[in-house]
C-alpha cells in the first residue's frame, strides 16, 4: 500500500464518520484518566482483546471466506511462546511477543499450505482438527508447556527505555493502552485490506474461488497471505491475554470453545465488515461478564422481579453465572436463523425497509 | 484363526515369562536347567506377550469401533440427506448418556435394556431439532449451518450443565469392570455386549435403508434432493426422519458407552470430532464407509494408545483425518459428489 492510495483511502472516508472515529479514539485514550474503576478497565481490556481476535479472524473469514474454526491455535501459539520465553528463558515480553507472532505466522503458513487445498466444510473440519492437535500436544508436552497445569507467570519485568521506566505493569492501565493500540492497528489493517488490491483479491476468492482462479489469482498464495495477517493479530491478542491474566493453560488458550467465540464475535456483529467485530465484542463481552459475575441475577433480584429467597431467585443466583456459554449458544442460533448478516446487517436491512416505506 | 492360535499359545507362554523374571531376580544356581530353558523360551515368550498385547488392543479397538460406527453412520445419514454437518452430534450422544444414566439410577433399568426407551425418545428429539432449527437453515451457507449446529450443541451441553452440574457421573453396573475371555484374550464385558447390540442395530439399519420403501426414499433424497422430490418423495419428511435416525443412533451409542465412560456435560465435543473423522474417513454420506471408518478409528485409537501413549491417541486420530482429507478427500469408500 503506497502513500497515494492511503491518502485516497482517507479522503474516501466521509468527513463525519472520520471526525467521529477520531473523537472516539481520543476519548478512548483519555478514558483511564477519568475512569479509575479497575472493573471498568478490566471489561475494556477484554473488549479490546475480543476486537483484536474478531477483526483478525474477519480478515481470513469475513474477507477471504475461509471459515477457520481453529483460530485458537494461533492465539495459543502466540500466548505460549511469549509466556514460555518470559517464564523459563527470562526474555522480556516486548521481545517475546514478536517471537510469538513469528511462530504463529510460521505455523499458520504450514497449516495453510496444507489445509487451503480443502474447501467449505472440509476446511472447517481440518482447521478444527489442527487446533485440537495443538491442544492435545500442549497437554502432552509438559517439558515445553507444563502440560495441563499451564504456565503461571510470577512477574512481568518493567518496560524501560534507557534507564527510564515507562511502566511497571502493576496496574491495568498499561494493558489498556496496549490493547487499545493493537485494536486500532487491527481495525486500520482491516480498512487498508478492504480497499487495497490485496483485499480485492481476498474478496474475489470469497465470492467465487474458481472464477478468481481463472482470472489468475493464486489461491493458495492469497489465502496464506490472509491467514498470515490474521495470525499476526490473533497471536498478539493471545500474548496480551496471557500477560494480562498472568496464566494460560491448554483448556483456555487452545480450546475449541475459544475458536468458536472468535468466530461468534464476527458473526454476531456482522461478517466481512470493519465494524462487525467491534459491535460483536461490545455486545458479547459485557453481557457474558455480567452473567459471569452474577450481576444480572442480582439486578433481577434488586429490581423486585424475582424474590431472593424464592426457588427461582436462589436458582438464578447459583446458576446464572455458569450460563454465559449457554447464552452464547442461544445467541449463535438466533443470529444464524434470524440475522444471518449479524446485528449490523440486521440494522441496515431495517433502515432500508424503513426508507422504502417513507419513499 | 491366527488370533485364536496365538491366544492359546500365549496362555502357555505367559508362565514362562514369569519364570524368566523370577530366575533373574533369584539368581540361584540350583535351577540351571530351568534357567537354560527359560533363556531359550525368553525371546519366544516376549514375542508372544507382545502378540497378546497387540491382539488385545486390536480386539478392543474393533469392539469400541462398533460403537464409533453407530455414531458415524448417524452423522453420515444426516449429512447425506441434508448436506448439513451436524456439530451437535456429540451433544446429542451426551443427552443419550444422561438419559441412560437417569433411567438406570431412578428406574433401575439396565443401560443395555434401556435403549428400547432411548431410541424412540432420541428419534423424537432429533426430529424436533430438524423441524424447528435445521430446516430453517437448509439453504444457508454451509459455514453458517455449521455455526448453527455448534450453537445448538452449546445450548444442549450447557443446559445439561445447569440442570445436573458439571460433575462427572459414573454409571456402575455389576458388570462394568468385569471381563470375558474371547479366544484366550480377555476383553471388557460391557464392550462385548455393546458390540453385539451395535451389530444388531447396524444390520437392522441396513435392512431398513436398503430393503424398505422408506429407506429407499431416504437414500434417494441423499442421492439427489431435487430428483427425489420430482419422483414424489416428501423430502421434508425424509429429512426429519433422517435427523431422527441420526439422533437415535447417536443416543444409542451414548447409552452403549455409558457403563464404561465418565458422563459429563462436555463429553460430546470429543465424540463430535470423532464422528467427523469417521465419516470423512469412510467418505461423507457413505453408510458402508462410516461403518468401516468407525472400526478403523477404534483400532487406530486402541493400538496407537498402547504403542504411542494414551495421551496421544487423539492426535493420531486427527493426523489420520488430515491425511485422508488431503490425499483422498472423498474418503476411503466415498465417491465425490460435490
Amino acid at each position: 500500500m503506497n502513500m497515494k492510495s492511503l491518502t485516497a483511502n482517507i479522503r474516501g472516508i466521509a468527513t463525519l464518520p472520520l471526525l467521529l472515529t477520531v473523537a472516539a479514539i481520543i476519548l478512548l485514550f483519555l478514558l483511564p484518566k477519568f475512569v479509575t474503576s479497575t472493573y471498568a478497565l478490566h471489561i475494556m481490556i477484554l473488549i479490546f482483546i475480543s476486537v483484536i481476535m474478531g477483526s483478525a479472524w474477519n480478515i481470513l473469514g469475513g474477507y477471504t471466506g475461509q471459515y477457520s474454526v481453529g483460530h485458537a491455535a494461533y492465539f495459543g501459539v502466540g500466548a505460549y511462546t511469549t509466556m514460555i520465553l518470559l517464564q523459563y528463558r527470562h526474555i522480556a515480553p516486548w521481545y517475546g511477543v514478536w517471537a510469538g507472532v513469528a511462530v504463529a505466522v510460521a505455523t499458520g503458513l504450514v497449516i495453510g499450505s496444507i489445509c487451503f487445498r480443502l474447501r467449505g466444510p472440509y476446511f472447517v473440519l481440518a482447521s478444527i482438527a489442527v487446533a485440537e492437535i495443538f491442544r492435545v500436544s500442549a497437554l502432552n508436552l509438559p517439558g515445553l508447556t507444563n502440560g495441563a497445569e499451564g504456565i503461571l507467570i510470577t512477574e512481568v519485568p518493567p518496560f524501560k527505555i534507557g534507564n527510564a521506566v515507562i511502566t511497571d505493569f502493576m496496574s491495568k492501565v498499561p494493558f489498556y493502552y496496549i490493547g487499545l493500540v493493537i485494536a486500532i492497528a487491527v481495525i486500520l489493517a482491516t480498512r487498508l485490506v478492504q480497499n487495497s488490491k490485496l483485499g480485492y483479491y481476498f474478496q474475489a476468492i470469497r465470492e467465487d474461488q474458481d472464477a478468481a482462479h481463472s482470472l489468475g489469482i493464486n489461491l493458495t498464495l492469497y489465502k496464506n497471505a490472509a491467514l498470515a495477517i490474521s495470525a499476526i493479530f490473533t497471536s498478539l491478542a493471545g500474548s496480551l491475554y496471557g500477560l494480562y491474566v498472568g496464566f494460560i493453560d491448554p483448556g483456555t488458550v487452545l480450546d475449541l470453545g475459544l475458536s468458536v467465540q472468535i468466530v461468534m464475535t464476527c458473526i454476531i456483529g456482522g461478517i466481512g465488515t470493519v465494524l462487525g467485530p467491534m459491535v460483536g465484542a461490545v455486545v458479547l463481552v459485557p453481557f457474558s461478564e455480567a452473567l459471569r459475575s452474577n450481576m444480572i441475577a442480582q439486578a433481577l433480584i434488586d429490581s423486585g422481579l424475582v424474590k431472593e429467597d424464592s426457588p427461582i431467585g436462589t436458582f438464578l443466583k447459583e446458576q446464572l453465572s455458569h450460563a454465559h456459554v449457554l447464552i452464547y449458544g442461544i445467541l449463535l442460533v438466533v443470529v444464524i436463523l434470524f440475522m444471518p448478516d449479524g446485528i449490523l446487517g440486521f440494522i441496515k436491512k431495517l433502515l432500508a425497509s424503513k426508507r422504502k416505506e417513507t419513499a | 484363526m491366527a488370533a485364536q492360535r496365538c491366544g492359546q499359545e500365549a496362555h502357555l507362554a505367559l508362565p514362562g515369562l514369569e519364570k524368566v523374571t523370577q530366575f533373574e531376580g533369584a539368581g540361584s544356581k540350583d535351577h540351571v536347567p530351568g534357567q537354560l530353558t527359560s533363556l531359550l523360551l525368553a525371546p519366544c515368550s516376549y514375542f508372544l506377550y507382545y502378540m497378546i498385547v497387540f491382539f488385545q488392543s486390536l480386539i478392543s479397538g474393533i469392539l469400541i469401533g462398533g460403537v464409533y460406527a453407530l455414531i458415524g453412520i448417524g452423522l453420515t445419514i444426516i449429512f447425506g440427506v441434508m448436506r448439513v454437518i451436524n456439530f451437535a452430534h456429540g451433544d446429542i450422544l451426551m443427552i443419550g448418556m444422561y438419559m441412560t444414566y437417569f433411567l438406570f439410577t431412578v428406574f433401575h433399568i439396565d443401560p443395555f435394556v434401556s435403549i428400547v426407551i432411548t431410541i424412540p425418545l432420541m428419534f423424537l428429539f432429533g426430529a424436533f431439532l430438524q423441524k424447528v432449527f435445521i430446516n430453517r437453515a437448509l439453504n444457508a451457507l454451509p459455514q453458517n449451518q455449521i455455526l448453527l449446529t455448534i450453537g445448538m450443541g452449546l445450548v444442549m451441553s450447557n443446559t445439561v450443565m445447569l440442570a445436573f452440574t458439571s460433575d462427572y457421573k459414573i454409571l456402575t453396573t455389576t458388570y462394568s469392570s468385569s471381563s470375558v475371555e474371547i479366544l484366550g484374550i480377555s476383553v471388557s464385558e460391557p464392550l462385548v455386549v455393546s458390540f453385539a447390540i451395535t451389530v444388531a442395530i447396524t444390520a437392522a439399519l441396513y435392512w431398513f435403508l436398503y430393503k424398505t420403501d422408506m429407506g429407499q426414499a431416504i437414500r434417494a433424497t441423499a442421492q439427489d434432493r431435487e430428483a427425489a422430490q420430482l419422483m414424489g418423495i416428501n423430502v421434508k419428511r425424509m429429512s426429519i426422519i433422517a435427523f431422527g435416525i441420526g439422533s437415535a443412533l447417536a443416543g444409542t451409542a451414548g447409552a452403549l458407552i455409558s457403563p464404561t465412560y465418565y458422563i459429563f456435560p462436555q463429553v460430546g465435543s470429543v465424540f463430535t470430532l470423532k464422528a467427523f473423522v469417521i465419516t470423512v474417513l469412510g467418505g461423507m454420506g457413505s453408510i458402508v464407509g462410516a461403518t468401516l471408518g468407525g472400526v478403523l478409528i477404534g483400532v487406530a485409537e486402541s493400538v496407537g494408545g498402547v504403542y504411542i501413549g494414551s495421551g496421544w491417541k487423539d492426535v493420531i486420530v486427527f493426523i489420520l483425518f488430515l491425511l485422508v482429507l488431503l490425499f483422498k478427500p472423498s474418503g476411503l469408500l466415498g465417491t465425490s459428489k460435490d
